[in-house]
C-alpha cells in the first residue's frame, strides 16, 4: 500500500496493488465517516480503538434509546419482562410512519421510559435492560 | 401562458421545477418552513416565501398559508410536485377559488381518483380489469373483518385515501386481523387525515406497472409508456424502470389503451399515472396518481419528453405539445431512490448534516437532488436525498451504469440505503427481469447482510493518517496547487 495523498477537500487517494483508489473522509476523529467505492464506513479509525460502530452495539445491549423525535404509541413491555431478541418492546411514529423498537438481544428489561402517547425527544431513553 | 408560478413543495422535485420554469421563461416562487431557509430550491426560484414553521402541517400543508403566499407574491398558478397538498382535491380548489391556475386535474376529477374506492368504479366502468375488492359500508373492525372473510386471504387492507403504502396491512389468516385492521385505520388517519379503508385481493407474484398519460383541456388524451415500480419495500418504490422487462409489445399496447380509457372516462386533465398490477399475462387496474410521480424522469430519459413542461403548457390552456405517433421509447433507464435511511436498523430513518456530498458526472447519468453538501436532512420531512437516473441502449447497460454511479457517489454524515440498492442492482433476480412486488421483503435479510463490516486496510489507513487538523493541514501545504487548482 503507497503513502496517504490528499486531493481535495475531505478527498485523499491511496495506492493498492498498483491501482489508485479514491476514499472519501468527513468528521471528526472521534466519530468520522468514510466512503470507498459505494460502501460507507463509521468509527474511530485512530490506533488502540474499537470501531464506533462496535461500541456503539454493545451499549444497545443496555438500553435502546429513541432514533429521532417521535410518539410513543404502544409500550408492550414492563420492568421485570424477559424478552427475545427481535422482540418489539414499544411502537413509535414519527413522520406518520411506525417504528418498532426491537430487543437487540435476549435479556430482562430493567427499566421502561415514558408513556403511551408521550412526545420524545431524539436520543431519549426508552428501554434499559439488565446485564 | 402562466406567467409567475408558485412551487408549493420542497426538495428535489421543487428544484425539478423550478428548472422547466426558467426554460419556459416562466418566475418561479418557491415556499419554505423555517427549517428550509436556505435549501437549494429557495435559492434556485426567482423568489421565495415562507409559510411557517418546520412541521409540514404548520406550513408546507397549510392551504390559507400556502395560498396566502401566492396572493402575496402576485403569482398566477400553483404546481403542488408530489406529495404534501398535491392530491388534495381541497388544495386544488382553493386554488382555482383564488384565481389560480392549479398545474393538475380539475379538483372534481382528483376527488374521484382520490378515493380509491371510487376510482375502481370508474375504471370498471371504463373497462379496465380490476383486482377482486370489498368496500365494506360498516367500518368498524367487524364490518372490515367481514368484507375481509368475501375477499378471501391472503387479503390486502388498503386505505381509501391511501399513497405510498401507508394505511395499508396485508392480512394472511383471520389470527392477527383485528391489530391490522387498527394500525391501517391509524396509520391512514394520521397520514390523510381520513381512515376509511377497503380490502383487496392480495394477488401475489405480482408485478406493479404504471402507464404516464398526459390530457389536455382540448380533448386529446395519451399515454407515455410505462413504469416498472416492481422493487418496493413495504409498498415505497425504492427502484423503477421503463421499459418494463414483463411486458410484451401486446400486453403494452392493452395496458396503454386502458389507462387512456380510464382518464378520458374520469374527466382527467395534466399529467397523471395510471397504476396496474401484471401477473401472467394479465393486468388489474389498482388506482390513479393524479399529479406528477416521484419516478416520472425514467419516462422522460426513454422518451426525450419534458414532462413538467407539458403540464405547465396544459395548465396554461395550450393542447399537449406531441401527438401520440410522435413519440418512442429509446433504449433503457433505471431510477434509484437514495434515501436517508439505515438498512441496518429496520431501515429508520436518519437526520443530521451532510459532511460530504459529492455527485457523481457520468454521461447517461440523471440526479435529481433537493440537497447540497452542507445541507440539513431533517426528521421533519421525506428522507429521499437524491434520485439517480442512469439510462443506456439496454437493461443490462443501465443497471451497470446506474451501478457505477453509486459506487461514485459519496454521501457521508447521514447513513443512506445505497449499499443495499447496489445489492439489489447486483441480485440475479432483478437483473434477469424476474422479479415481483414481493422480491424486496422476502429478500430483505439478505439485502442488508452486514457480512462485508471488514475496514479494507486502505480505508483504515486514510482514515487514520486524517486524524487530526494539523495533519491536514501539513497534507494541504504539500499538494496545494499540484492536485487542488480551487485550493486556498
Amino acid at each position: 500500500m503507497g503513502p496517504v495523498t490528499r486531493v481535495g477537500n475531505g478527498v485523499f487517494t491511496v495506492e493498492v496493488d498498483g491501482r489508485s483508489e479514491t476514499v472519501y473522509v468527513a468528521g471528526p476523529a472521534h466519530d468520522r465517516w468514510v466512503f470507498w467505492n459505494g460502501r460507507v464506513f463509521r468509527g474511530d479509525f485512530r490506533e488502540n480503538r474499537s470501531g464506533g460502530r462496535y461500541a456503539h452495539r454493545a451499549a444497545s445491549l443496555r438500553a435502546l434509546t429513541a432514533p429521532m423525535p417521535a410518539t410513543i404509541v404502544k409500550i408492550h413491555v414492563k420492568q421485570g419482562d424477559a424478552v427475545a431478541k427481535g422482540q418489539t418492546l414499544m411502537l413509535l411514529e414519527a413522520m406518520k410512519m411506525e417504528l418498532p423498537i426491537r430487543a437487540p438481544g435476549d435479556a430482562i428489561v430493567s427499566a421502561v421510559h415514558g408513556r403511551e402517547g408521550q412526545l420524545i425527544a431524539a436520543d431519549a431513553l426508552l428501554v434499559e435492560f439488565a446485564v | 401562458m402562466i406567467r409567475r408560478l408558485l412551487i408549493a413543495n420542497r426538495g428535489e422535485i421543487a428544484l425539478r421545477i423550478v428548472r422547466a420554469c426558467r426554460e419556459l421563461g416562466v418566475e418561479s416562487v418557491a415556499v419554505h418552513s423555517d427549517a428550509d431557509v436556505f435549501s437549494p430550491h429557495v435559492l434556485a426560484a426567482d423568489r421565495a416565501v415562507g409559510i411557517g414553521p418546520a412541521p409540514a402541517a404548520e406550513s408546507y400543508l397549510s392551504i390559507p398559508r400556502v395560498i396566502a403566499a401566492a396572493r402575496e407574491s402576485g403569482a398566477d398558478a400553483v404546481h403542488p410536485g408530489y406529495g404534501f397538498l398535491s392530491e388534495n382535491p381541497s388544495f386544488a380548489a382553493a386554488c382555482v377559488d383564488a384565481g389560480l391556475a392549479f398545474v393538475g386535474p380539475p379538483p372534481s376529477a382528483m376527488a374521484r381518483m382520490g378515493s380509491k374506492i371510487e376510482a375502481r368504479a370508474i375504471a370498471a366502468a371504463a373497462g379496465a380489469p380490476i383486482v377482486p375488492g370489498d368496500t365494506p359500508a360498516d367500518q368498524s373492525n367487524a364490518g372490515v373483518r367481514a368484507a375481509i372473510d368475501r375477499v378471501g386471504f391472503p387479503a390486502l387492507i388498503k386505505a381509501s385515501a391511501g399513497g405510498g403504502g401507508r394505511g395499508m396491512r396485508t392480512v394472511r389468516d383471520a389470527g392477527d386481523v383485528d391489530s391490522m385492521i387498527d394500525a391501517a385505520r391509524r396509520e391512514a388517519a394520521a397520514a390523510f387525515g381520513d381512515g376509511t379503508l377497503y380490502v383487496e385481493r392480495l394477488i401475489e407474484g405480482a408485478r406493479h406497472v404504471e402507464i404516464q398519460v398526459l390530457a389536455d383541456n382540448h380533448g386529446n388524451v395519451m399515454h407515455v409508456f410505462e413504469r416498472d415500480c416492481s422493487v418496493q419495500r413495504r409498498h415505497q418504490k425504492v427502484i423503477e424502470e421503463s421499459p418494463s422487462p414483463a411486458l410484451t409489445a401486446g400486453l403494452r399496447a392493452r395496458m396503454a389503451d386502458a389507462a387512456v380509457a380510464v382518464a378520458r372516462a374520469a374527466e382527467y386533465r395534466n399529467a397523471g399515472t395510471i397504476e396496474f398490477l401484471v401477473g401472467d399475462g394479465q393486468f388489474f387496474f389498482l388506482e390513479v396518481n393524479a399529479r406528477l410521480q416521484v419516478e416520472h424522469p425514467v419516462t422522460e430519459e426513454v422518451t426525450g419528453l419534458d414532462l413538467v413542461r407539458a403540464q405547465l403548457l396544459v395548465a396554461s390552456g395550450e393542447p399537449l405539445p406531441w401527438r401520440q405517433d410522435e413519440i418512442a421509447q429509446r433504449g433503457h433507464a433505471i431510477e434509484a431512490r437514495v434515501y436517508a435511511e439505515d438498512p441496518e436498523q429496520g431501515f429508520l430513518p436518519q437526520a443530521g448534516p451532510l459532511l460530504l456530498y459529492r455527485e457523481p458526472n457520468i454521461p447517461g447519468v440523471r440526479i435529481d437532488a433537493g440537497v447540497v453538501e452542507g445541507s440539513m436532512v431533517s426528521v421533519y420531512y421525506d428522507p429521499l436525498i437524491a434520485k439517480v437516473i442512469a439510462t443506456a441502449e439496454t437493461r443490462a447497460l443501465a443497471i451497470a451504469r446506474l451501478a457505477s454511479a453509486l459506487r461514485a457517489f459519496p454521501i457521508l454524515g447521514v447513513r443512506t440505503n445505497v449499499p443495499y440498492l447496489l445489492r439489489i442492482l447486483a441480485h440475479d433476480a432483478f437483473s434477469g427481469g424476474t422479479i415481483d412486488t414481493g422480491f424486496l421483503d422476502r429478500e430483505g435479510a439478505t439485502l442488508v447482510s452486514v457480512d462485508d463490516k471488514e475496514v479494507p486496510a486502505h480505508v483504515r489507513a486514510v482514515a487514520a493518517a486524517d486524524d487530526d487538523t494539523r495533519h491536514a493541514r501539513a497534507a494541504d501545504r504539500e499538494t496545494q496547487g499540484r492536485w487542488d487548482p480551487w485550493g486556498p
